[in-house]
């Protein structure tokens, strides 16, 4: 059967944290393979290496050993400034935290990635306007986060990770800062998008989350221990 | 891009309000010092560049060493003026001036005693520019008794610039005519006067002597001429003028006259360096020095180097809050480059609001600064024209500079530390921090000590005693006026009660009258027993009046004839002749002409008088001997009243008894001594003023220095709070590596300024020693000036609450 190449694969993956005496595995010859448009959960334990995974592939970290191919691209080792590069055209982040920018509207931090895209500001506004109208905060475009209720910002959050349309959102326990019903709007979101044909990945220590997932990834001392794929 | 960067660190600069007040604050003043400091810098440097033809003219010097003695003279031999301009074809022009002294000049039915005015040459307006709104200049310093004056000096005698013609009366109502009326002589010229009497007035300018000197005389030279070239031409201008003048009059040849060591040397000055590089006798007016200059520039140095790592520090404090900021911009796709631009575009933008405040405290505070500095400095259209752009210019460098070590440093942190709230290093980590801090309280340090050195250098010079007593010295100018009557007045003073005693003479320790002459030890006139002092001429009363104090012999008495040919030693004078106790033996001096010992008086000594000061304090003792004769430059009067009004009137009736028409003039001896020092006051007193300024920036960036240091340690306080620390122990754990820091920067700055402070005091001949306890006093000041700010901080740190400090993860 042809099967299309996936765009990410990852081949012995292994990453080390070094302290002055101790040596900590954090992934451990790990190989991992997701399809474009797939939704991928990852889920374990404290430790288990989910955040380090998610940085790499991110490509906000590399790796100390093994292959991780992008979209046909050997990026393991590239440059931190390569890896901006192919990061801002092709990734979005969540984070659990929000992490928007205090001093910028809802409006400018969803704005920024398109600056550093180098988007024409005509263009800028429309696509904003875009995003933010789907993500149904258009009338606190003018607000700043912190008058924002946690869903909202995490709303504020997708449509920022959204709005340069990558092909890859990568999100951190996205729900991990809210309450359950504000939690299930944002898991809502994520699967629209990824019915749209965005890739997902997510960490989450949830299971009531994971189950929006095609697939659950479950690492223990970075490894990946089991599969579930959901039906 | 810009446009993001300059709305995210406007809103942030809006959010941390403290910080910003601060940041900008110390800047601003930073960079207002700095203005003030340019500006003052530049008037020094720019004296007698309002000469169009200034890179061409030079000031003739004189070089004597007679000898022991040696001396430097601004001013040249009568003849030499005229000589050079006829005998070299390269020198252009020529001119002499001569400072005239103080005159009476009649305004209506009174008189104003005006003190600058100079006899000067016909070709003066050829070489200095000195406009002339009216008259002709190539030919109004021609005739005797013609008058050249300032346009201010014609608005106050005749209300009018079109005064060519009139006539002012001057000194024994003499009518001199006015030829011209120039523009006022700019500030920054070093000589400075109102009225230009014509040369020819004074007959004395016809001279042809050639081995003395009194005339500034100044050259000329055509375009494209070496200065070098005059210079190496003068020995044989000499030998052929002074030489011949030299062999007939002391019949000794200038060979022979150079080989017993002395010599007599000219040289060129630039004009333009003589405001910063003069300090000769018979300068026309009091000179700068160059020192002040660089410790000026140096002062603006420093403070903006202060206000740069105040910044740093301030910025690296909010570091923790921005690290986020960076973590996020960095995933979103910004590269360093960016994020380092981001940075400083921020730098510079408080830099620039930092800038214009700083421009707006300058103009406000320019005149409380040219009443501390003495100057008119301005901002106007002209100096606008350089300072725009050089403060723009500033405020890139300055923003750059202080922008840099945030930019770079806050732009290497790694997105995924720092979103998981992990900072890279606490307070204690960096090496380039610590030497940030301990560079800005070593500059503190160092202006500290430099501050208490000056200070107690000055108040030194203040309060030494000047073997003679200055207060309650009323001196009455000019006796001279009352002509012959002078002895009377005296003498009628005398009697007034409240009046202890009183002595004539102009030869008075805090007057400009100065004479020097040459004594030698025995009648052959060898020169090498010669003696080239100050020769004072002063009256029985002189030694009692000033409570100056005789080590040997006696003062001069009225019942002791011989005394005309007494003579008093000061204790240098009898020194150097090696004569402490020549008491009754002789000296001679040559009366001039010819050179045998039918033309020399002799003088037996009578005392030795304990050394005074009379020229500055950066100078020691030099010899004096004083004769007795009749000089009535002025009568100093030593009173003893608590009703000196009363007195004053009685001596002011006195004077009026005999000379209804001249208006008696008179000063105080302390206020005179001042006067002579203002302008060492002067400098001590901004030096003083910035010093402090300094150091109150350096305190600003200590505050934020603190905030940081406390704010890197938040959750290490919590944890060490939660298990039962206390508010004091934890204050003192914070303010401890400060401790350490300036103990590290006493130890640098001490011998530092040590070394510095003692050179500055070297051109002192009369000096402090740096005594141990300035040193341990700055240091404990800085300590406790460090203890204070950082322990404001400290407890605030120690006393929050810890779950704050510690949900934060």
């Amino acid at each position: 059967m042809m099967q299309e190449a996936p765009m990410i694969k990852i081949t012995n993956l292994e990453k080390f944290y070094r302290t002055e005496e101790v040596e900590t595995i954090a992934l451990n010859k790990l190989s991992i393979e997701i399809a474009t448009g797939e939704f991928v959960a990852i889920m374990g334990p404290s430790g288990c290496g989910k955040s380090t995974l998610l940085n790499i592939l991110g490509m906000l970290d590399d790796p100390d050993a093994g292959s991780y191919i992008f979209n046909d691209i050997e990026v393991a080792h590239f440059t931190e400034r390569k890896r901006a590069d192919l990061r801002k055209h092709n990734i979005g982040f969540v984070f659990q935290s929000f992490n928007l920018i205090d001093e910028l509207t809802v409006f400018e931090n969803v704005e920024l990635p398109l600056i550093y895209t180098g988007v024409a500001s005509a263009d800028r506004v429309k696509r904003v306007e875009e995003v933010l109208d789907k993500m149904q905060i258009m009338h606190r475009r003018n607000h700043y986060p912190q008058q924002l209720s946690g869903g909202q910002q995490q709303r504020v959050a997708i449509a920022r990770a959204v709005v340069n349309k990558p092909k890859l959102i990568l999100a951190d326990e996205p729900t991990g800062n809210l309450d359950s019903s504000n939690g299930n709007d944002v898991m809502e979101l994520l699967t629209d998008l990824n019915e749209q044909g965005t890739t997902i990945i997510m960490v989450t220590h949830s299971e009531h989350d994971a189950r929006y997932s095609h697939r659950i990834i479950r690492l223990l001392d970075g490894q990946s221990v089991m599969e579930n794929i959901m039906v | 891009m810009i446009k993001n960067y300059i709305k995210t660190a406007f809103r942030g600069l809006q959010k941390n309000k403290g910080f910003t007040a601060i940041n900008i604050l110390g800047l601003a003043l930073g960079l207002a010092t700095c203005l003030l400091i340019i500006l003052y810098v530049i008037d020094e440097l720019s004296y007698d560049r309002y000469n169009t033809q200034a890179s061409r003219i030079f000031r003739v010097n004189e070089d004597l060493k007679l000898g022991d003695n040696s001396v430097q003279y601004a001013v040249c031999m009568p003849p030499l003026a005229k000589t050079l301009k006829a005998e070299y074809p390269y020198v252009e022009n020529a001119v002499r001036l001569k400072n005239a002294g103080s005159w009476h000049v009649k305004k209506g039915n009174s008189t104003i005693l005006e003190n600058r005015l100079a006899y000067a040459d016909p070709s003066l307006f050829a070489i200095f520019t000195l406009p002339m709104i009216n008259g002709s200049p190539s030919s109004a310093l021609t005739e005797p008794n013609s008058v050249v004056i300032t346009e201010t000096t014609a608005k106050k005698y005749f209300n009018s610039i079109n005064v060519v013609g009139q006539t002012l009366l001057l000194n024994d109502n003499t009518p001199f005519k006015v030829t011209g009326v120039i523009r006022d002589v700019p500030k920054q010229s070093h000589f400075n006067f109102d009225f230009f009497i014509s040369m020819s007035t004074w007959p004395d300018s016809r001279s042809n002597e050639w081995l003395r000197s009194d005339y500034n005389t100044y050259v000329l030279l055509k375009d494209r001429t070496d200065a070098k070239k005059l210079e190496a031409s003068f020995p044989a201008l000499l030998k052929k003028f002074s030489g011949a003048q030299m062999q007939a009059q002391v019949n000794m040849s200038i060979e022979a006259f150079e080989k017993s060591g002395s010599f007599f040397k000219m040289n060129l000055i630039p004009l333009t360096d003589i405001h910063l590089k003069s300090n000769l006798s018979g300068e026309l007016s009091p000179n700068s020095t160059t020192q002040y200059i660089y410790i000026f520039s140096a002062i603006a140095i420093f403070i903006l180097l202060i206000a740069c790592v105040n910044f740093m520090n301030l910025s690296t404090a909010r570091s923790s809050n921005r690290a986020r900021e960076v973590g996020v911009r960095k995933v979103l796709g910004s590269d360093r480059k960016q994020l380092i631009a981001q940075f400083l575009t921020e730098s510079v933008l408080v830099t620039f609001v930092a800038t214009l405040l700083a421009f707006v405290a300058a103009l406000f505070l320019l005149p409380v600064f040219n009443q501390l500095s003495g100057k008119e400095l301005l901002i106007n259209g002209q100096s606008l024209v350089w300072i725009v752009p050089s403060l723009l210019l500033i405020s890139l460098i300055v923003g750059g500079i202080a922008g840099s070590y945030p930019a770079f440093y806050l732009s290497a942190f790694q997105p995924v530390e720092v979103l998981k709230g992990k900072l890279a290093t606490g307070f204690k980590g960096s090496g380039l921090r610590s030497f940030l801090v301990v560079f800005q309280f070593s500059i503190s340090i160092f202006l500290i000590i430099g501050t208490l050195v000056i200070y107690n250098q000055l108040n030194y010079i203040q309060t030494k005693n000047l073997g003679y007593n200055r207060n309650q010295v009323l001196i009455v100018q000019n006796v001279f006026e009352l002509n012959r009557q002078a002895k009377t007045f005296k003498q009628e003073v005398k009697e007034i009660p409240g009046v202890i005693n009183a002595t004539m003479t102009g030869f008075l320790p805090t007057s400009n009258w100065k004479n020097t002459s040459i004594y030698y030890k025995d009648a052959t006139l060898d020169q090498k027993k010669s003696l080239f002092p100050q020769s004072w001429e002063i009256d029985e009363d002189y030694i009692k009046t000033l409570d100056m104090k005789m080590v040997l012999g006696r003062s001069f008495s009225k019942d002791m004839p011989t005394d005309s040919n007494g003579i008093i030693l000061n204790e240098s004078a009898a020194k150097f002749l090696g004569l402490n106790d020549g008491i009754n033996k002789t000296l001679y001096r040559s009366q001039g002409g010819k050179h045998s010992l039918d033309n020399v008086k002799q003088y037996h000594i009578v005392g030795i008088v304990k050394d005074f000061n009379f020229n500055s304090l950066r100078e020691s003792v030099s010899p004096v001997v004083m004769t007795l004769a009749e000089n009535t430059g002025a009568l100093s009067i030593r009173v003893d009243t608590k009703n000196l009004p009363a007195l004053l009137s009685q001596i002011k009736d006195r004077w009026k008894e005999l000379s209804p028409n001249v208006q008696v003039n008179y000063s105080f001896m302390d206020q005179e001594f001042d006067a002579s020092y203002r302008m060492e006051r002067r400098t001590g007193q901004i030096f003083i003023v910035f010093t402090s300024l300094a150091i109150i920036i350096a305190c600003l960036g200590l505050f934020g220095l603190a905030a940081y240091a406390a704010e890197q340690r938040t959750k290490e306080i919590g944890i060490r709070k939660v298990l039962g620390a206390s508010v004091s122990a934890i204050a003192g754990m914070l303010s401890k590596d400060f401790i350490k820091l300036v103990f590290i920067s006493i130890v640098i700055a001490s011998p530092i300024a040590w070394y510095l402070m003692n050179k500055w005091l070297q051109e002192f001949a009369y000096r402090i020693n740096i005594q141990w306890w300035v040193l341990v006093l700055a240091g404990v000041a800085a300590l406790l000036i460090a203890v204070v700010t950082v322990s404001f901080q400290s407890i605030k740190a120690a006393i929050a609450n810890p779950v704050e400090s510690l949900k934060n993860e």
